[in-house]
């Protein structure tokens, strides 16, 4: 890492829109509380403002709706983009208020075009893509989203994202060939922060904690394969020791913008310098 | 309405709910009736009080006491539609009233002062009139304030003016129940304190009552104590706050419906602004020449003539290109936007040539004021975070999309997660089918599916054989699940099957279906439902 570089990094930094001092650099502004069966899944303890989040695997519909759930109680605005008919009994269960979610039930090809409106006045945007967005169009969405710091949720991979949180197993319960009924799901989810596990949805519709205390261990194993449908440069999850979650490259790949990228940088110069 | 006291005569038809389903099924008034909800007695008529018949009996006590009383359901419907049907006779007689619940109205005493010597001789003649009107018994009631009024008339009694304290202070507790349903809870906890008649209540301190209670307790409070000074919302007489437009020619272009909105909007606005009102909602019927009419009311958070020719116009074009009026589809409002995309040309054509559709387009428009409320009622909530401008986006959405694409979420009464699902365009009255409060025996439990659907498949058994179900239960083990693609998944779990049966009182809106909850082999779940031998997905945990 060159020392060199720092100088016009931080010119650079100083013209950008949004942040005013190191300390917005470090800190960011605050993210989106989140509940705290889910928060330690996220590298700052909520959903993060102004940044690309993806959740993938299955129940992620699920995980991204609980996610929301306490920022719609705090009265900011959500919208669902191609999610088809979500079930509004399931919503409620997982704790969103439903004064504050609107569903689009728009063409799937035109949710960039409804992304880009909604980006005015939401605070939240939970979209399952049609298709991925050229280079140059996500380029734009992830400065516009930056510039009005809404926290965008994809449903599908897509690069660019600081978080990605992959469910990678999920464990039905409470039926047994012909008796009972579903009762609870055994999620294993992996992000930035390692692997978690925890029920969603737990036996009231909310997620819970896991029933036997077995935490994620300090060091995660390395995947053996990367699934398939991430593509190359998508900024896969590298499974790192827990204590460095800090340096994770998030944006550290070739299709990510300009914007996200000296962001990283100064942290990996100052981090170098230090 | 100030400082003097809202002395005010209420007239109440006692056991109206009994009143009501008498009228409906044209019942002689000696026939004895009761109303039943949730499986008890809610009202019964003399005839049948007269038999031994009680408010909260069950049906079988009230077929062991009076074996040819008339049972039937209680309907809110034959309720209301029964009791303002009957009042429209007071139109004609006092300027002002308002209508509490269905069997029950309020009349401001200020209101009959200059046009009859006394109470009493008011009421007589009002009664009289009513009674001769409708054939109703009525009981009046008069009071220093309206809750104190509804007190009285269930005894028929006149307070006197100066009274009302007095009368109020000797009533059980029991009676603040007449105020609402959500107060019965607070009543429970009066009881439990020891207060046992309004009296009591009243003498508590009000900055206590306030504390403990929050603003709700002091509302109650202030209902006890004969303070409650709110002014009631005036029965408005609807017709007047209406426009109708007959077209000369029928019409589908949305140019000129647009136009003719707007002025009748300007006009009908006018009307309420004269009223010192101001309109929230507002309902917009529109009619075709072959007598088929749409009728959708809208919520407008800044009603303004545009706003309203907006939606006149959406409203339109849904309509038409949903019955097939505009053309073919042609102007379906959900392709618009991405034809517009890649056809630029398409679009400074408004709507196909109006020749070809006079036959069938639009021929009157009507607006109506659906809402109305004070001034001050109708200004927006302090603490939510910029609703001007989420209203702003979501507008031009629905401009771009069409109103049906923008939808916020609501919840109704049912069994499965497609029944309870109330999805309504932003900014229209959610209108419930199936009453979230009545009881869903066999409603699905949380954990429930996340997204709803509704798409044929098969479930085989290891023989390949669909699976039959039994209200016992299923016939075989499920073993596959078989999409209409073709695509197989295996299913390694499932759950009990429960069979729902629903309206089997009726045929033509029975049903009855069988639900299954299955794990695939990749650990998904989906919620399955038999119908006629066929099964549905109809949920997906995702």
């Amino acid at each position: 890492m060159d020392v060199m570089s720092a100088a016009p990094v931080v010119e650079q930094l100083s013209r950008e829109m949004g942040i005013s001092t190191a300390a917005a650099l470090f800190d960011g502004i605050p993210p989106h509380p989140v509940d705290s069966v889910l928060s330690p899944m996220f590298r700052r303890g909520g959903l993060p403002r102004g940044e690309l989040v993806t959740f993938t695997g299955g129940q992620s519909l699920s995980c991204a709706l609980a996610t929301i759930a306490a920022a719609t109680k705090e009265r900011k605005w959500c919208a669902g983009i191609g999610l088809g008919e979500p079930a509004v009994a399931s919503i409620a269960d997982l704790g969103v208020d439903l004064d504050h979610f609107v569903n689009l039930a728009t063409p799937p090809e035109d949710w960039l075009r409804v992304v880009s409106i909604l980006i005015e006045s939401f605070d939240i945007l939970l979209v399952d893509p049609g298709f991925l967005p050229s280079a140059s169009e996500r380029a734009r969405l992830l400065a516009k989203i930056r510039e009005r710091r809404i926290s965008l949720i994809s449903l599908r991979p897509m690069s660019g994202s600081t978080e990605q949180i992959e469910i990678t197993d999920t464990q039905w319960s409470g039926t047994s060939h012909g008796h009972g009924r579903l009762r609870s799901c055994l999620v294993r989810a992996r992000s930035q922060t390692g692997i978690h596990r925890f029920l969603l949805p737990g036996p009231t519709g909310t997620p819970a904690e896991a029933p036997s205390v077995t935490q994620a261990p300090a060091v995660t194993p390395a995947p053996v394969v990367t699934p398939v449908h991430m593509t190359a440069d998508a900024g896969a999850p590298e499974p790192v020791p827990a204590g460095t979650s800090a340096h994770v490259p998030a944006g550290a790949s070739a299709g990510v913008p300009a914007g996200t990228r000296t962001g990283t940088h100064l942290r990996q110069v100052i981090g170098g310098v230090g | 309405m100030s400082a003097e006291p809202a002395r005010t005569l209420v007239l109440t038809v006692p056991d109206w709910p009994a009143v009501a389903a008498a009228a409906e099924r044209d019942l002689d008034p000696s026939t004895p009736v009761a109303v039943l909800h949730t499986g008890k007695v809610v009202a019964a008529n003399a005839p049948a009080r007269a038999a031994g018949i009680t408010v909260g009996n069950n049906r079988r006590a009230v077929g062991f006491r009076c074996p040819e009383a008339q049972v039937v359901a209680w309907d809110e419907d034959v309720d209301n539609r029964h009791f303002s049907a009957g009042v429209g006779a007071l139109e004609s007689l006092v300027a002002r009233f308002t209508l509490l619940a269905p069997g029950t109205l309020a009349i401001p005493l200020s209101s009959l002062r200059h046009g009859y010597a006394d109470e009493p001789s008011a009421v007589e003649a009002l009664i009289s009139a009513l009674v001769v009107e409708t054939g109703w018994e009525f009981f009046p009631g008069i009071a220093d304030t309206v809750f104190a009024a509804v007190l009285a008339a269930g005894q028929a009694r006149r307070v006197e003016p100066g009274d009302t304290v007095e009368f109020l202070a000797a009533q059980p507790i029991r009676t603040l129940e007449y105020a609402g349903a959500e107060v019965n809870e607070l009543i429970d906890v009066f009881w439990q304190l020891g207060l046992r008649t309004l009296g009591d209540l009243a003498r508590l301190e009000a900055k206590d009552v306030n504390s403990r209670f929050g603003a709700f307790g002091r509302h109650v409070h202030d209902l006890a104590t004969g303070t409650d000074r709110s002014a009631l919302p005036d029965h408005v007489r609807e017709e007047q706050l209406a426009v109708e437009r007959v077209l000369d020619e029928p019409t589908t272009r949305s140019d000129t419906l647009g136009f003719l909105a707007r002025q009748i909007g300007a006009e009908l606005l006018g009307k309420v602004r004269r009223q010192g009102l101001v309109c929230t909602q507002i309902t917009i019927e529109l009619a075709a020449v072959a007598g088929e009419s749409s009728n959708r009311t809208w919520r407008i958070e800044d009603m303004n003539e545009n706003a309203i020719a907006d939606r006149l116009r959406w409203q339109a074009e849904g309509w038409l290109a949903a019955s097939g009026h505009g053309g073919g589809g042609n102007e379906r409002v959900g392709d618009t936007p991405s034809r517009r995309q890649q056809d630029p040309d398409i679009v400074d054509e408004p709507a196909p040539d109006p020749e070809d559709f006079s036959a069938d387009g639009i021929i009157s428009l009507t607006l109506r004021a659906a809402e109305l409320t004070t001034p001050v009622g109708a200004t927006k909530s302090l603490f939510d975070e910029n609703t001007g401008q989420i209203t702003h986006t979501l507008e031009r959405l629905q401009g771009l999309f069409g109103p049906d694409a923008v939808l916020v979420p609501g919840l109704q009464g049912g069994w499965d997660p497609a029944e309870t699902n109330l999805w309504t365009p932003w900014q229209q009255t959610a209108t419930p089918v199936r009453s979230p409060r009545a009881p869903w025996p066999g409603a699905l439990h949380a954990p429930r599916p996340t997204t709803v659907e509704h798409l044929a498949v098969d479930v085989l058994a290891a023989n390949g054989r669909p699976v039959q179900a039994r209200p016992s239960g299923l016939e075989t083990e499920p073993r596959t699940i078989r999409f209409p693609s073709g695509d197989t998944e295996a299913i390694a779990d499932y759950s009990g099957s429960w069979p729902i049966e629903s309206g089997w009182w009726d045929p033509e809106k029975a049903r009855y279906r069988t639900r299954l909850q299955v794990v695939t082999e990749p650990g998904r779940a989906l919620l399955l439902s038999k119908e006629n031998g066929q099964w549905y997905i109809t949920g997906r945990y995702r």
